[in-house]
């Protein structure tokens, strides 16, 4: 019962990183209609600002999230700018994805070529630390990111609802052509939707430094799952995408508690294929 | 009427998601003629079209071609049935010359073409036929309007239709063109093809349609002559009364 | 009559370039003997004949996979185990490994197709790394270690040798015998039902093309070639294990087609013989010092052909003064009525 509790937790924790960075992937994906394919790699960028602002200038790994996330935002802008609206005028799907494709590339193997292939970590005062409640046992650094990975989620909520900016990129994901009709700047919501996701992923990236290695690579398997989470709750979601998240994680611990560890890469795809499958055949069934 | 319809639409109804878009509508369609559906905007008149095309299917009802229940055909199958459709929003494949738009379609359909050459040779006489035959080298994605327009009747000529759906075909034309299109439209209907379309324009409509049919808020408020529905007081206050800027007529 | 004689020039010409080009070709390794260059080369064969097999789907019918790793890894993998379990003949494995492929392939897509635009290219890849999975799983595959080819004397009998030449031959012929096919496709009714497909699937239907039908043709011929790949792969290097079949390599598979020109189908073997060299150099000379090098500069060409030349380089190509040049003054190439009057001229002789 305690390992089953300490699964739910732990599923729980990790949810909600998947949580952030399908909420971001969501954004994109709801405005542009492209599937940004170097979600994962900007978490791995986010990751590597964390480490060389604690490493070379000692700032504390929280204190940076906030550097992080503006840091990211202006460079998601700058690719925004400069290659992706470019190339969303020519409107071939095949030429977008492998844009984004070709950006995970280069920023992956970049980091390989400026950092190397070796793992690194932080380890702070506090990494090490536990805090026991009941049966269940959690590394406070765990604690903390999930806590602010809930503040950031709700200021999100709040910013898409209430001010004017989340209010015409809501506008501009439904309706790109009424939005630009209404006086909206359909561009300028553009850079700020790739902004923002990529700032997400960074923020994600930043949060999860203490208790996971960093190396060139590590964005691929959360990038994929960012993926799986938009599309299982629901393309344009940002509330599917939540609750996505957090399924997501409870799978994988669960499968991994109750089938085996090695099996739960493969039961997380093989679910994703059948509830994609199963979703759009009741769609279309129902048109 | 002494010939049996073409086509045969019995009550359809179509909802979105709770959102009535046609209701109950029936009509009939007289082999060889040419019939015409107004209405204004959001009356209905695209869905009613798309289900008799086989893009989705009516919530109720069915539909009928030449006695034949038709209702739950895929769109892919249509051609075999000797039925082809144009789109309102052109749909050209952008990136092929205009030939290689018209061949692909003469590969198709009940009488696809069993080589190359049948394929050419039919491509270029609905070419010649739609007055397309000297731009066929053209990329498709490099012509006006009024040519993808006619591009998009070509495309469906080649699968040799019996029955022809064209949707709002004369829609972004000028004066000028809309006559070119009236007359080929004509041309394509004395060549022995059945003709029912959506249209806009009451000029159009009014010169080419020997039926028309009249859909408003989904429902079918009247159908007959030209000369009929044009006098119907109904007619008259729902759909001229409230779109008079559409009636160049 | 002149205009008969143009055209007869012009595909005279065209011959004679053609077969200069496959004649250099032929010769490459009479003269180069170093097997790094001869190396590179197979490289340049297999990775251009993975990229076509990408291409009918990717570029043709515009279903964007990223899994043909998967496919060529299951290819090399059935083939392999087939000939390590039973003691078949490589030929006869490497049919089996492409039937295999092909069937897997349709198998699982079948469900796939109802999906359009960016879900075919998700599921593609989570089919991918779910047979990976099952692969470093399972003990029947050798989980993570892989499979590994029996050694030998040379012999063509179970497509084993030491010298890079014979590979070198087969490789290239395995090429053009792709390129054959997919020229073929392009120009058929088929071709015609994947382009319409491409452009639009509503379309499509709407010409009497049923689009499942024709994608999933499409996504078996492309997996069983894929399937000939690893085929090729395992026989060459003698090794096979689950890193063949990374995201990153379906990626790499892609590359030679995007940046050549995914509309033609030459596109993939132009993007081939220039994106692969390239690559090897600098893996070569800088990958000791910077790990990585060779697949940032893939990138950077990438993002540079995709945002300056989105149509790739043979798009480009086509549109160029170069082209010009070429076709007048080279190939004297005629107009283009006098070669459809030509052709048609050539179907009534057929016909009489």
């Amino acid at each position: 019962m305690s390992m089953f509790l300490q699964a739910c937790v732990n599923g729980l924790l990790m949810g909600g990183f998947y949580s952030l960075m399908g909420m971001g992937q969501n954004i994109i994906f709801g405005v542009m209609k492209i599937v940004n394919f170097c979600h994962g790699e900007m978490l791995m960028v986010g990751m590597y600002l964390t480490f060389i602002l604690y490493t070379y200038l000692g700032i504390d790994p929280y204190l940076a999230v906030p550097i992080v996330a503006v840091t990211m935002f202006c460079l998601g802008s700058v690719i925004q700018h400069t290659l992706i609206t470019p190339s969303l005028g020519t409107k071939s799907f095949t030429n977008l994805l492998f844009l984004t494709v070709g950006l995970g590339l280069l920023l992956s193997n970049g980091a390989l070529v400026i950092f190397g292939s070796e793992y690194r970590s932080i380890r702070t005062a506090y990494s090490q630390t536990y805090i026991q409640m009941g049966p269940v046992t959690m590394a406070l650094p765990r604690l903390i990111s999930f806590g602010v990975l809930i503040v950031v989620t709700i200021a999100l909520f709040a910013f898409l609802k209430y001010t004017t900016i989340g209010k015409q990129i809501r506008a501009v994901s439904q309706n790109p052509v009424g939005a630009e009709v209404v006086g909206i700047d359909v561009k300028k919501i553009y850079i700020l939707t790739y902004g923002l996701g990529v700032a997400l992923a960074g923020t994600a990236g930043a949060l999860l430094t203490q208790f996971y290695t960093i190396f060139p690579t590590a964005g691929a398997s959360f990038g994929f799952r960012a993926l799986i989470v938009v599309v299982v709750g629901g393309l344009g979601s940002i509330p599917g995408a939540f609750l996505a998240g957090i399924f997501l994680g409870l799978l994988e611990t669960m499968s991994a508690l109750f089938i085996s560890p090695s099996y739960s890469d493969l039961i997380v795809f093989m679910t994703f294929i059948v509830i994609l499958v199963v979703r759009q055949t009741v769609i279309a069934r129902r048109r | 009427m002494a010939e049996s319809p073409i086509i045969e639409v019995k009550n359809i109804t179509k909802r979105f998601k709770g959102l009535t878009a046609v209701k109950d509508v029936s009509f009939t369609v007289r082999e060889g003629g040419i019939t015409g559906m107004i209405g204004p905007n959001g009356a209905g008149k695209s869905t009613t079209f798309n289900m008799i095309c086989g893009y989705y299917p009516p919530t109720e009802g069915r539909i009928f071609y030449k006695g034949q229940d038709i209702t739950d055909k895929k769109a892919y199958e249509y051609t075999n049935m000797k039925i082809a459709r144009t789109f309102q929003i052109m749909k050209p494949l952008k990136n092929l010359s205009v030939l290689d738009n018209v061949v692909a379609s003469s590969y198709f359909g009940h009488a696809g073409a069993k080589n190359v050459r049948e394929a050419r040779e039919r491509a270029m006489e609905v070419l010649q036929f739609t007055g397309l035959y000297e731009k066929r080298h053209v990329l498709s994605k490099d012509m006006g309007t009024p040519d993808q327009k006619r591009l998009e009747m070509a495309r469906a000529l080649a699968t040799k239709p019996e029955m022809l759906f064209l949707d709002e075909n004369m829609a972004g034309l000028n004066p000028a063109e809309t006559e070119e299109a009236i007359r080929l439209i004509r041309r394509i209907n004395e060549s022995g093809v059945t003709i029912l379309l959506i249209e806009h324009i009451m000029q159009a409509v009014v010169s080419l349609c020997e039926e028309v049919i009249v859909l408003h808020h989904g429902e079918k408020i009247a159908d007959g002559t030209p000369q009929q529905v044009m006098n119907d007081p109904y007619v008259m206050e729902v759909y001229l009364g409230t779109k008079k800027e559409d009636t160049h007529a | 009559m002149d205009s008969k004689k143009a055209v007869h020039t012009y595909h005279r010409n065209l011959t004679i370039v053609l077969g200069l080009i496959l004649l250099v070709f032929i010769l490459i390794p009479t003269v180069v003997k170093s097997p790094y260059i001869l190396n590179i080369f197979v490289l340049v064969f297999y990775m251009s004949t993975l990229s076509m097999a990408w291409n009918l789907l990717g570029g043709m019918t515009g279903q964007n996979s990223l899994g043909h790793a998967a496919y060529m890894g299951l290819g090399a993998y059935a083939c392999c185990l087939l000939v390590v379990k039973t003691g078949a003949n490589p030929w006869i494995a490497a049919v089996f490994g492409m039937v295999v492929v092909g069937l897997v392939a349709g198998i699982v897509f079948y469900p796939c197709f109802i999906l359009r635009g960016p879900y075919f290219t998700l599921v593609s890849i989570a089919f991918g790394e779910s047979i990976r999975q099952v692969i470093i799983n399972s003990e029947f595959f050798g989980r993570a270690s892989g499979v590994g080819l029996p050694f030998g004397s040379d012999s063509w009998l179970d497509f084993r040798f030491t010298s890079k030449v014979p590979y070198y031959y087969v490789g290239l012929l395995m090429m053009i015998g792709v390129y054959l096919v997919m020229k073929k496709i392009d120009r058929s009714k088929m071709g015609f039902a994947l382009k319409t497909i491409r452009e639009d699937e509503d379309a499509a239907a709407a010409i009497g093309i049923n689009p499942t039908r024709y994608k999933i043709m499409a996504v078996v011929i492309s997996a069983m070639v894929a399937g000939l790949v690893g085929f090729f792969y395992a026989s060459y290097i003698r090794y096979i294990d689950p890193e063949l079949m990374v995201q990153a390599k379906s990626t790499e598979s892609v590359l030679p087609a995007v940046v050549g020109g995914a509309a033609y189908v030459e596109g993939p073997i132009v993007g081939g013989l220039i994106m692969i060299p390239l690559s090897e150099y600098l893996r070569a000379n800088f990958s000791s010092i910077l790990p990585g090098i060779n697949m940032l500069m893939y990138a950077v060409v990438l993002l540079a052909v995709i945002r300056f030349r989105p149509t790739g380089i043979l798009g480009w190509y086509m549109n160029s003064r170069t082209k010009n040049f070429i076709d007048q003054k080279v190939l004297k190439k005629p107009s283009l009525e006098v070669l459809e009057e030509a052709e048609l001229m050539e179907y009534q002789k057929r016909e009489v």
